[in-house]
């Protein structure tokens, strides 16, 4: 029979009322390892040239961008230090959040009826931290898709066997 | 009701020699001309006889070329898939399940239409990089193909819509150029200095060497006042530049949507339009992600609105071919409702909060200040830029808040935007919505406002700085909607 009643908009489930769990603590040496590789080799490029550059001034120049390099390195650090607590994740029934973002904070939710597929990453150092990357897709190429770093790897494959049983329920 | 039989390998009609050859001749010119040019121009007196005899060899090769991917390229259906063989040195085989086939499209270039062929492509869903093209065919061939390729699926979402459907909307003459008058002229105009500054970085040399600077010296030493010349030069250029890009904007309309025709099936839209490339696309209304609606306000003032629609499972290029111009705004209104039913019967328009006039001025600010540090740097009299500008951006702040609203009601998103002249109006299922997510800033936490995104399979919507209690009823209620209704997006 169809019915049709008025919803109460306040009766509805609020994401708002959802326990986040934060992803783990460790994941943070990844946030650094990557960042220290990324402004090396941008250090070391400097380097290079300083070396084989006969270009008068930028050997002056290069002491400046190096201090400047390292200021930026550290505010990074800080900014994701202080934004690491706010890299959380919830599950409800029928969808999944995650949250990130010191400066901004967004939080994205998918429902589990439009995820197409879900993938596992995981890299070379998260496989001796024991974290997995869990990839969650949707059909938008807007963007819309999630990628929680830094998960336990067992949470990681339960999450991803508990989806993939949703998915494949669903067809 | 078929003529042609595909059971077994076929080649494409003896006519796409001439279209590989064309293409594959056109494609390579675009991408070497300027070497060519610079060559043939510092060479030619010398070497005549080499270059001739180069350019020969060149062109046999690309015979040769065509020919060959002319017999090497087979294709056949079976029962369930479609199969195509191709390469000349490495040979491939693709082979497509007839049910992962989302379109099939039937086009014709300039080359196409000279000898009276047409070029089928093949879509398939998930990645875009599988994408099939047979580039000659005779039209009854290839509407027996898409025939075929297409019987697996329901049989009115296929049905040649050419003789059964009623003609909708015609794009007159008139309207055409109308539309390519009241185009953004600026935007052409960035895009065309860029091309311009692009060009003479690659052409440096060879200008140099036309002395075209002694040239103007020589011109300019007439004049009593150089800097006044040199202004009235400069003035002169940005106009040409303008007209240019005026040009540039009326042709590309004109070219791009000359001839437009959209017909009215009982399963959706046909539009087909085109100069030298004809396209022809079928509009599902079950595959509309977002419709946008686009004018401007001389646009607005001659009654002119843009429909773009946005469609699952088509590639990007495609994309931009579901636009129909020139509509005026009793048609847009029907068209919205024939898509969405019932739409404008509960539009309540809301408006962002005022902190969206304060954002847009502060990053204004910025960027005068940048500005600034630059010229400050340059030369004073460059500070005289300031004045256009804060005219410009006050207008654009306070216009692009005027036009900032959204709406939702039980089935519906309309979200509007725009600057100083476009105005934009965006049209939105709900149920069509993937993922939803809230977006904060430290800023917007202290006001306690946020931002929404929704997004579709093909578009993200902003809703942009509304009070954080109503963002987040937003998102609780189109979740809502999602996770309880039994509506396929697609």
């Amino acid at each position: 029979m169809f019915t049709n009643h008025q919803i109460q908009i306040q009766s509805l489930p609020k994401v708002d009322d959802i326990n986040f769990t934060n992803v783990e603590k460790s994941y943070f040496s990844i946030i650094l390892f990557n960042l220290i590789i990324t402004y090396g080799l941008i250090a070391s490029v400097f380097t290079v040239f300083k070396v084989f550059s006969n270009r008068e001034g930028f050997q002056e120049l290069y002491w400046w961008l190096i201090v400047v390099l390292v200021f930026l390195f550290l505010i990074q650090v800080i900014v994701y230090k202080v934004g690491f607590s706010k890299r959380k994740y919830a599950m409800r029934e029928k969808d999944i959040s995650y949250s990130e973002g010191l400066i901004t904070t967004s939080t994205t939710t998918l429902p589990f009826n439009r995820i197409q597929h879900i993938e596992i990453q995981r890299s070379f150092l998260s496989r001796k931290l024991n974290l997995s990357t869990l990839k969650i897709y949707s059909a938008g190429e807007s963007g819309g898709d999630l990628s929680i770093k830094g998960l336990p790897k067992e949470t990681a494959e339960n999450m991803n066997a508990f989806l993939t049983n949703i998915i494949n329920e669903r067809l | 009701m078929n003529d042609f039989s595909f059971d077994s390998p076929s080649r494409q009609s003896s006519k796409g020699i001439i279209v590989i050859f064309g293409v594959s001749l056109y494609k390579f010119i675009k991408r070497v001309a300027i070497f060519f040019l610079i060559f043939f121009v510092r060479f030619v007196d010398v070497y005549a006889t080499k270059v001739i005899l180069g350019a020969c060899i060149g062109v046999l090769f690309f015979i040769a070329y065509s020919l060959l991917k002319y017999v090497n390229f087979k294709f056949y259906v079976t029962e369930d898939y479609f199969i195509l063989h191709q390469g000349i040195l490495n040979k491939e085989e693709t082979s497509i399940a007839k049910t992962k086939i989302q379109n099939v499209y039937i086009k014709q270039n300039f080359i196409q239409q000279l000898i009276n062929v047409v070029s089928l492509s093949i879509e398939t869903a998930g990645d875009n990089k599988t994408e099939i093209e047979i580039q000659a065919l005779t039209v009854a061939k290839a509407n027996a193909l898409k025939r075929v390729l297409l019987e697996n699926r329901a049989q009115e979402q296929y049905e040649t819509t050419k003789n059964d459907g009623s003609l909708y909307y015609k794009v007159s003459i008139k309207k055409l150029l109308l539309e390519g008058v009241s185009e953004n002229h600026f935007r052409s105009f960035i895009f065309i200095l860029f091309f311009i500054i692009g060009l003479y970085n690659d052409f440096k040399d060879f200008l140099e060497s036309l002395n075209i600077k002694t040239r103007f010296d020589g011109y300019f030493a007439f004049s009593d006042t150089e800097i006044l010349s040199l202004l009235i030069f400069n003035f002169a250029l940005v106009f040409v530049l303008l007209f240019i890009a005026f040009l540039f904007s009326l042709i590309k309309t004109f070219l791009e949507n000359f001839n437009l025709k959209v017909t009215s099936t009982n399963k959706g839209l046909e539009i087909s339009k085109g100069l030298f490339n004809k396209v022809s696309l079928v509009l599902e209304p079950n595959r509309i992600q977002n419709t946008i609606v686009k004018t401007n306000r001389l646009k607005q003032w001659l009654g002119l609105y843009k429909l773009n629609f946005t469609q699952a499972m088509v590639n990007k290029k495609q994309q931009k071919h579901f636009t129909i111009i020139g509509l005026n705004k009793f048609k847009v209104d029907e068209l919205i409702q024939k898509f969405y039913p019932n739409i404008f019967s509960s539009v309540v328009k809301l408006k962002p909060e005022k902190y969206f006039i304060y954002r847009s001025t502060l990053s204004y600010i910025i960027v005068l200040a940048l500005l600034n540090l630059i010229f400050s740097f340059i030369s004073v009299e460059l500070f005289l830029i300031n004045i256009p500008f804060v005219i410009f951006a006050s207008l654009s702040i306070i216009y692009s808040y005027k036009k900032a609203y959204y709406s939702i009601d039980e089935n519906y998103l309309i979200v509007g935007s725009g600057k100083l002249v476009d105005i934009n109006t965006n049209f939105l299922e709900l149920h069509k919505v993937q993922g939803v997510a809230l977006k904060q800033t430290i800023f917007q936490k202290r006001r306690t406002l946020a931002s929404v995104m929704v997004y579709s399979s093909t578009n993200a919507v902003t809703i942009p700085h509304i009070k954080e209690e109503n963002a987040k009823s937003i998102i609780d209620f189109l979740l809502f909607k999602i996770e309880s209704s039994k509506k396929d997006w697609m």
